[in-house]
């Protein structure tokens, strides 16, 4: 996929693209917001990665000022504050994600990955399913391999998230804050051990593994 | 230098003075207004008696001559004035040829329509007075026609009644420049007194300003509007340097906490790069510098998150919870960490209680509170969150263990950042969980509370219970 990386610190603006680069991804890079609404608007990236601040013209405004213009290219912000109400005026303005600042580029490539997805025909779907596993959104059932899984509700949404967010990584930020909607960083890694409660439900009986850990990153739902 | 309040005398530029001299100069002038009615009441009074008296006498010299012409107001006059009578008379013919009467002429000040008339005179000496006594005395009288022929003169003498009044007006202009006096006196004063005790405030501003911030402004215990000022003034100053105290000490544990880290990383790194033929060791190193600096990351977000909390910004979020709700989401999030652990986990939660906070805010004091105990319950043990209303009507949160416990001596340190008890150095963790949780705790308005729990399995230990108590709703 394409991203466009509109920051205005040019050895991290590198330091992503040669990361997005890496994982296979094309990355074009802008120093300021002038010049990243300029690249934007020409169009063709699947990403946009804001940094918040910037010279010229900040990152809400660039956002604002494209989503004005019709344009939904999913945006990723960027940003060195972290509060509440910081993050509710990047969302307001247009933003789909919010990374704060000092982050791992791991965190980046996932988010950033999990945008991309969203880019797909936004049909309503009912069902989801990733190799056996099947997930009916409205009888809210769980199957594999036409076996019945019983669920808790918060391990359905959990698996919902991985489900729809198959293929790629998924960090443990992430699934705190699209999951169980908190901001903050849990001192010990509780995301693990939901994880291994769901393994223990999906993967385990069933001999093959689904639900792999990713070293340094997160985890992966597939095949 | 051209601001004329410039050359004012300090006390006469404060608002007191200014507010003391306005009310004495309307004390004044309403103290002027009265006595001027006072005044104007007893000159009338006075005047028109001596008019009454002269009309009167008038009127005698009139009937005489009606029934006995001229002859006869003739004797009149002489009998009335014989002896220094107090009337003052004079009868002329229309010629002007003076008939009878005690003076010699008519008064030559300007007469009235009605022949009134006021003058000076000089009174004939009575023994024993003083003759600057008896000269230019007051006088009123009037000039009446008598049957055409004639023109008579009745007076009177005025000058007590004169004098009598006219110390009236000196001491209504006395008492009024008095009134006015006292008031500029006891306005600079009052003010004085005040400038002085504002002075002391403003004195201790400007130490403070100039980096003495232990100064505090001088009380009185009076419980007036400057004693509160002064109470209002040294509690800002108090949070003040509380505040710079926290940030120093959070800064030197920062830099004395990520040191340790830091040069862990740095070697880790440093080793790598020597190793560079044994790709694997060289992995290693790397992927433990990596996990070390998301360990930093993990704390700088925290002692950032901890900042920014201890400003109270985040209070204008707030809005009506349920900590029930947030309870359970919290307990639902931990409760298979501790089965996982082999602890015993227990949720109680009171339903339909409500208070003012932020939902994350307080997951996370919670979730930190769990961590701890969790961290510190050794296998077997349990670990309880509850939830209540006080008899009070208070909120209580409470995290109860079963662990060793914090000595009761130790339990205020151990809110500090960075503060780590001897005995929980092997334990992960940089100990900013219960300084961020007291952060919680305060930007809520509520009280963090340590004490004993259950005891420990072993004996040895008191247990932990840990309350976050939140004001009545309102």
């Amino acid at each position: 996929m394409r991203v466009l990386i509109i920051e205005d610190d040019a050895e991290v603006c590198a330091y992503m693209a040669k990361g997005l680069r890496e994982a296979g991804h094309v990355a074009e890079t802008a120093g300021d917001g002038e010049q990243g609404l300029e690249m934007a608007r020409d169009g063709g990236f699947d990403v946009l990665v804001v940094d918040r601040m910037m010279p010229l013209r900040d990152g809400l405004s660039v956002i604002e000022t494209l989503r004005s213009e019709g344009d939904k290219t999913p945006v990723l912000i960027l940003s060195a504050l972290g509060e509440v109400d910081d993050r509710v005026d990047g969302l307001k303005a247009g933003g789909d994600d919010y990374l704060v600042k000092p982050y791992a580029f791991a965190e980046l490539l996932a988010r950033v990955e999990a945008l991309a997805r969203r880019r797909d025909p936004e049909t309503v779907k009912t069902r989801l399913n990733v190799g056996d596993l099947e997930m009916d959104l409205l009888a809210r059932t769980v199957q594999r391999g036409g076996e019945d899984i019983q669920l808790q509700p918060r391990e359905f949404r959990l698996l919902e998230f991985l489900m729809r967010h198959s293929g790629q990584v998924v960090t443990r930020t992430m699934l705190l804050e699209k999951v169980w909607d908190y901001h903050f960083d849990p001192q010990t890694n509780v995301i693990d051990v939901h994880i291994s409660r769901l393994r223990a439900k999906i993967d385990k009986p069933f001999g093959a593994n689904m639900l792999h850990t990713v070293r340094g990153a997160g985890y992966r739902l597939s095949i | 230098m051209n601001n004329p309040a410039r050359r004012l005398p300090a006390f006469a530029r404060t608002t007191t003075f200014r507010l003391t001299l306005l009310s004495a100069a309307l004390f004044a002038l309403s103290s002027f207004v009265i006595l001027s009615l006072v005044y104007g009441a007893s000159v009338g009074a006075a005047m028109r008696r001596a008019d009454i008296a002269i009309e009167a006498e008038i009127a005698a010299v009139e009937a005489r001559f009606d029934s006995g012409g001229a002859q006869a107001a003739n004797r009149y006059i002489v009998q009335r004035s014989v002896g220094g009578g107090e009337y003052l008379y004079l009868l002329l013919q229309a010629s002007g040829r003076r008939v009878s009467g005690n003076i010699s002429a008519l008064p030559a000040t300007p007469r009235d329509a009605q022949g009134r008339v006021r003058f000076v005179y000089d009174r004939a000496p009575v023994a024993g007075g003083s003759a600057e006594d008896e000269a230019g005395r007051a006088a009123r009288g009037r000039i009446v026609d008598l049957g055409g022929e004639y023109q008579l003169f009745v007076g009177l003498d005025v000058e007590e009644e004169e004098r009598f009044v006219g110390n009236i007006l000196n001491a209504v202009l006395l008492a009024s420049g008095l009134s006015l006096a006292l008031g500029l006196a006891s306005g600079a004063v009052v003010s004085r007194r005040f400038s002085r005790r504002l002075e002391a405030i403003n004195s201790v501003a400007r130490e403070v300003m100039g980096g003495r911030l232990q100064t505090r402004a001088p009380r009185t215990f009076s419980g007036d509007e400057i004693d509160e000022l002064s109470s209002n003034f040294n509690d800002m100053l108090d949070r003040v340097e509380r505040l710079m105290h926290r940030m120093r000490t959070a800064g030197d544990s920062i830099a004395h906490d990520l040191r340790l880290p830091l040069t862990r990383m740095r070697g880790r790194l440093e080793s790598a790069l020597v190793e560079a033929g044994d790709l694997a060791a060289r992995e290693a190193a790397l992927s433990q510098a990596v996990n070390d600096s998301d360990e930093l990351l993990k704390t700088f977000n925290a002692v950032l998150s901890l900042s920014r909390l201890e400003t109270g910004e985040r209070r204008r979020a707030f809005e009506d919870l349920d900590p029930c709700a947030i309870l359970a989401d919290v307990a639902e999030l931990y409760e298979p960490v501790c089965e996982e652990m082999g602890l015993d986990f227990v949720h109680e939660a009171e339903a339909d209680l409500t208070l003012l906070g932020d939902r994350e805010l307080l997951a996370q004091a919670v979730a930190n509170l769990l961590d701890n105990a969790m961290k510190y319950t050794p296998t077997g043990g349990a670990v309880a969150l509850r939830c209540r209303r006080c008899a009070s009507g208070e909120v209580e949160i409470s995290v109860t263990d079963t662990g060793p416990g914090i000595p009761a001596d130790q339990r205020e340190r151990v809110l500090e950042r960075f503060v780590r008890l001897e005995k929980s150095r092997n334990q992960p963790g940089v100990g900013l969980g219960l300084s961020l949780v007291h952060a919680i705790a305060e930007v809520h308005g509520a009280s963090l509370k340590l004490d004993d729990g259950p005891g420990s399995l072993d004996g040895a230990g008191t247990g932990l219970r840990v309350a976050l108590v939140f004001p009545a709703g309102r």
